[in-house]
């Protein structure tokens, strides 16, 4: 018989907590594997801390937002948006299933044009887009979101240069109803400079106008506020048809569907809309604005925390376990903010990775970096770990592999299980070489002594 | 050609038919007829005959000439009248205004001082020497006391009786001129010849043999058109040329003994009588199917047996109202026709719908709520135009699992659209409905939303197609026109077909580009040019039954075409085999206009596209009975450059003929497609491959 593990003897106040249907609220229930691969075996292969991603999580979740808009709209494309992660891999994986590729930046464009997305399928979005790659995005006959006034004047600058039409759409803001407000990105809808842009567009002759393009805010959790928009863009969209005599080819509703996640101080369990609600708030509100059947817009989504997140995993170790002074517990894992930017923003639902007990005690949950920022859980209701004892922090795939940084810590490992449950390396962990590789040290530097 | 030296043998009775036709056309352009009917000779064939018919039994004088004149006069006149009247009933005036003009003149003429019999005909070796002096007339003479066999010899020379001659050697040069024009013509007339033949022996009515001008102007003539001209060729159709043999017998010894009072010949009145009462009796048949009439004379029996099959396989469905698929995106099809679950009986004809996912789930999370599961809520469409006919919106949608089977079928609507075919969707949700009663509705639009009322235990759509407008009417089997079926990632199209239960299937989207490119409007014109080849000067245009078709003015030929939301197709060529437009005819004979590539469209093209060869020859004797060769079609589009606003694509296509089991690519085709319009296709000619380009002409 195994030995049994030691657990430290505590002393716990009485909390009932918050109820639901499953019972009282625990984090506790061991997550082992991971798309039938054990957590253990992939800390062993590739170390910890170590981000994982299914790939066939991330298949079914496009599958499904698929399914959700063209079940009920017939022209339906999205847009993978390369910011919430635009790892090659993981690009591929939306490219294969039929996703065009969203940059909002020139090196951005420059992946999506190298992971073999062709040019037409390719919207650049952004408030800086640079000359050359206006112009490169010009010559691959890429869908150029224009976000102000400059860049659109710059457009036609560029374009009467190269003596060819430039494919265009505007982003619009606008009241949605929701607070805060967007509109900082793009033109206003309300107080008619959409229109006007618009108008320049389409009179300056040196611009094919394509499309609209609005996004209203990210992790949206009105679905009404969608309705809005549609509604908004389709009446930009019959003007242009009606009075500039320029039909749209599409409507681009943009992204902010929200993932499953605990937004920071949310109290319980807040339900988030899922995609199927947004889908029938939008396709209904362009059905019913009055296209024919052979006018209607391509609807375009950028979705990207939506189809990313839950396929996204962090697995980690604990460091150590201490006593605050106030008598809270805490513990220090191997991971922290450096590559969990979202910690920031929610509270991340994380898993022992191993047979746990079932009692439980608030803890906060400390990173390893020497800053006093660095805390990935407030509180945390856990089981007692040891040292070396693995956890796995939930909902990670979106923004943390984008938005992540070598600060004390360098990045770790991202490995993919694919949907044979196989694991790959698709970033390798960051060296001290690869680090050092872009300094330059100036000749009276050399010497340190 | 063969048929024109046989027929100037006898050189007067040539130079006079060709006078009567001349004149009998110049007569109907004169007097401003139907220019297509003048074309085919309609109105000049019996001029023809009278023309050789008074060759050869009258002397030329001027009054000869003056009476010729009248009487092809009187036969174009007669031919008008014949035509309008006959062809209300889809009949044919053969050659009556033949016999009924000789018929006159040979009743008249007895007493015209100034037209004279000729005796020609009994010393008409002399012609032929004038012809072909002395070796020809050898050559006659050799051919005439050849020891040849009765059968045989009678054969050919009733065949000479055609041209109103009476010798071997004509009788072999038509046979041969015959043979190269139609093996099917070639095998019923000695079909006709071997009926009248042993008929004859049996009843021993001409103990001595019979007359050579009967056998080829009666009985020969009935076989051929009753076998394979009038009527599509098959093997009843053969039969019936072997029975309407002794019936033109018995009607020429009864009308021979009517008209031997008057001193008149039969001519080829019997044919007509026996050839005019079958056809309109095979007309009248209320079962058709067997002994078919021919639709379209194209004036060869292979040509009009080819066209025939060809057609009732590709255009079976042409004018059926077209219905689709009445939902947006993938449905799988949970219960088909004749169900195991509810579809049975009178309703055996209906399908069911539900959405599921990957793993063929139906809900998200837990089947504990309608709206978990994929279907519910989700728009329902009009599968064709139609007005808004039958609503029921009142049924509540049931929890899952529960039933309800007072309203059996939950909220409903009918859509009607024509006289006895309606449509109608089930279980939908309640207070979804988009239309009312009376509404006109498009094809695709939403009327309402998928549900969970009536007799259903989870949410799904239920579709049927009915004649009668009530909510419980018995169902009508009747196919969806076009949808593409997925399997294993791959998609197949299926036209005028029924899905079948666990197939998961989707309306067909049409690619814009493609769309645009084969959009063929009247008055659309293009240019096309190849190296080595006369121009294309095309231009579209409607016939009188609105057909459309591209004409070349160039090469004056015509392809007839059709075009919906999802197929272009050609549906036949008339004209030029070595223009332009006839490889584009080839090219394009069917283009699927969607905008999923390399989905294999398959079609077969009229066998006698192809060049005559042995085994050809060999196919068309047999084609009454069995058909072993097949000419196919197939194509399927690349994009090549996958830009949503401007895709460039290719049609590849190519032609594919089997005999037997022996299959060979004959002709392979690339049609260009970019900026939404044809810029090129290319095509293989005598082993060199040939690019056309087109250039639209732009006012």
């Amino acid at each position: 018989m195994e030995k049994l593990k030691y657990e430290r003897p505590l002393i716990k106040k009485m909390n009932a907590g918050m109820m639901n249907k499953f019972g009282s609220q625990s984090e506790s229930t061991p997550v082992t594997h991971i798309d039938g691969v054990s957590v253990k075996s992939i800390i062993e292969k590739y170390g910890s801390p170590v981000f994982v991603l299914s790939e066939q999580k991330i298949r079914q979740n496009y599958k499904s937002a698929v399914r959700a808009f063209n079940t009920r709209y017939p022209k339906v494309q999205f847009a993978w948006s390369y910011k919430t992660h635009y790892n090659n891999a993981v690009c591929n994986i939306f490219h294969q299933e039929g996703s065009w590729a969203e940059v909002v930046s020139g090196f951005e464009y420059k992946k999506a044009l190298g992971n073999g997305v062709p040019g037409s399928n390719i919207i650049f979005n952004g408030p800086d887009k640079h000359a050359d790659e206006i112009k490169l995005a010009i010559e691959n006959d890429s869908l150029i979101h224009i976000d102000h006034f400059e860049e659109l004047y710059l457009l036609i600058d560029i374009c009467s240069q190269l003596d060819k039409k430039a494919r265009v759409a505007i982003r619009v803001n606008m009241d949605t109803g929701i607070y805060p407000m967007w509109d900082r990105f793009g033109f206003n809808y309300e107080n008619g400079q959409a229109w006007q842009a618009l108008n320049k567009i389409v009179e300056s002759g040196k611009l094919q106008l394509v499309g609209l393009h609005a996004h209203i805010g990210t992790y949206m959790l009105s679905t009404a506020a969608y309705g809005v928009a549609a509604s908004k863009l389709c009446d930009l969209a019959m003007n242009c048809k009606n009075e500039l005599k320029t039909p749209v080819k599409y409507i681009d509703l943009g992204g902010g569907f929200p993932s499953a996640n605990t937004l920071k101080g949310a109290i319980g369990l807040v339900p988030t809309p899922t995609v199927d609600e947004f889908a029938e708030v939008i396709t209904s509100t362009i059905l019913n604005y009055g296209f024919k059947v052979d006018e209607l817009p391509l609807l375009i989504l950028e979705s990207g925390r939506v189809m990313i997140d839950d396929a996204g995993y962090l697995l980690g170790t604990v460091l150590a376990n201490k006593r605050l002074s106030d008598g809270r517990k805490a513990t220090i894992m191997d991971f922290g903010v450096n590559i969990m930017f979202t910690s920031f923003w929610y509270d991340h639902k994380i898993s022992p990775a191993q047979e746990v007990s079932q009692f439980t005690e608030e803890t906060v949950m400390y990173g390893p970096l020497c800053m006093n920022i660095d805390i990935v859980r407030e509180t945390v209701s856990l089981p007692l770990l040891n040292r070396g004892d693995h956890v796995v922090v939930h909902k990670v795939g979106a923004y943390n592999m984008t938005q992540w940084m070598q600060f004390i810590a360098m990045r770790p490992n991202i490995v993919l299980i694919d949907t044979n449950d196989q694991t790959h390396v698709i970033r390798k962990a960051e060296t001290l070489d690869y680090l050092q590789e872009l300094e330059v040290m100036p000749q009276h530097l050399q010497r340190n002594n | 050609m063969l048929l024109m030296i046989v027929s100037f043998f006898n050189p007067y009775a040539g130079i006079t038919g060709l006078i009567a036709t001349l004149l009998a056309i110049a007569l109907s352009h004169f007097t401003g007829l139907n220019k297509r009917s003048i074309q085919n000779g309609t109105y000049s064939y019996n001029a023809l005959i009278i023309g050789i018919g008074m060759g050869s039994i009258y002397n030329f004088s001027s009054a000869f000439w003056l009476l010729l004149l009248i009487i092809v006069i009187l036969s174009v006149i007669l031919s008008v009248v014949l035509q309008n009247k006959l062809g209300r009933y889809g009949l044919p005036f053969l050659t009556i205004p033949f016999v009924i003009c000789l018929w006159t003149i040979l009743l008249v003429t007895k007493d015209f001082e100034a037209i004279h019999f000729t005796f020609r005909n009994i010393y008409w070796l002399n012609d032929v020497y004038a012809v072909g002096d002395q070796k020809l007339v050898n050559f006659i003479m050799f051919m005439e006391k050849l020891d040849i066999p009765p059968l045989v010899s009678t054969f050919f020379r009733a065949l000479s009786s055609l041209y109103f001659q009476n010798n071997i050697l004509a009788g072999l040069l038509i046979a041969i001129g015959i043979l190269i024009h139609s093996r099917i013509i070639f095998s019923l007339i000695i079909v006709g010849f071997l009926s009248a033949y042993c008929f004859n022996n049996i009843v021993m009515a001409h103990p001595e043999g019979m007359n050579y001008y009967l056998i080829g102007g009666n009985f020969i003539l009935t076989s051929v058109a009753v076998g394979g001209f009038f009527v599509v060729p098959s093997f009843h159709s053969y039969l019936w040329a072997i029975i309407s043999v002794p019936i033109t017998f018995l009607i020429v010894m009864a009308l021979g003994i009517i008209l031997g009072q008057w001193h008149l010949p039969v001519f080829s009145m019997p044919f007509c009588i026996t050839v005019l009462s079958l056809l309109y009796f095979f007309a009248l048949k209320a079962q058709k199917g067997r002994v078919v009439l021919t639709p379209l004379q194209f004036f060869s029996p292979e040509k009009n047996l080819y066209n025939y099959l060809n057609n009732k396989e590709r255009l079976l469905n042409v004018n059926t109202i077209r219905l689709q698929l009445p939902f947006i995106g993938k449905w799988m099809v949970s219960q088909g026709y004749e169900g195991s679950i509810t579809h049975k009986g009178e309703w055996s004809k209906a399908l069911d719908f539900i959405i599921v996912d990957q793993e063929l789930k139906t809900y998200d999370q837990f089947a504990a709520v309608p709206e978990n599961f994929y279907c519910f809520g989700k728009p329902v469409l009009a599968a064709a135009d139609g007005f808004v006919e039958k609503i029921e919106d009142y049924i509540d949608d049931n929890a899952i699992g529960t039933i309800n089977q007072k309203q059996n079928w939950g909220n409903s609507i009918v859509l009607k659209h024509a006289e006895g075919l309606y449509t109608k969707m089930s279980h939908l949700k309640k207070g979804s409905f988009k239309v009312q009663i009376g509404d006109f509705v498009k094809q695709g639009d939403i009327v309402a939303a998928c549900g969970n009322s009536g007799r259903s235990p989870e949410p799904h759509l239920h579709f049927q197609v009915q004649s009668t407008p009530a909510i419980g009417s018995k169902t009508l089997s009747y196919p969806l026109a076009h949808y593409a079926v997925s399997m294993n990632g791959k998609i197949a199209f299926k036209e005028f077909s029924v899905p079948k239960e666990t197939e998961i299937v989707c309306n067909t989207a049409a690619d814009p580009s493609l769309k645009a490119a084969f959009e063929f409007l009247p008055g659309f014109n293009l240019s096309v040019k190849a190296d080595g080849m006369e121009d294309g000067k095309w231009e579209v245009f409607t016939d009188a039954y609105n057909q459309p078709y591209i004409y070349c003015h160039q090469s004056k030929s015509v392809a007839y075409f059709k075009r919906n939301e999802n197929v272009f197709y050609f549906i036949s060529f008339q004209g030029d085999k070595k223009s332009l437009l006839y490889y584009f005819y080839l090219a394009c004979y069917k283009v699927y206009l969607s905008s999923e590539p390399s989905v294999i469209v398959a079609d077969k093209f009229p066998l006698q596209l192809t060049k005559n060869t042995a085994i050809k020859w060999l196919q068309d004797i047999v084609s009454p009975f069995i058909i072993f060769g097949q000419l196919y079609y197939e194509s399927f589009h690349k994009i090549r450059s996958n830009d949503f606003l401007n895709p460039s694509i290719t049609v590849e296509s190519k032609q594919i003929l089997q005999f037997l089991s022996i299959k060979r690519t004959i002709n392979q085709f690339d049609i260009e497609i970019s900026n939404s319009r044809i810029s090129s296709f290319s095509f293989q000619k005598n082993h060199q491959q040939i690019k056309a380009v087109c250039v639209p002409k732009t006012y």
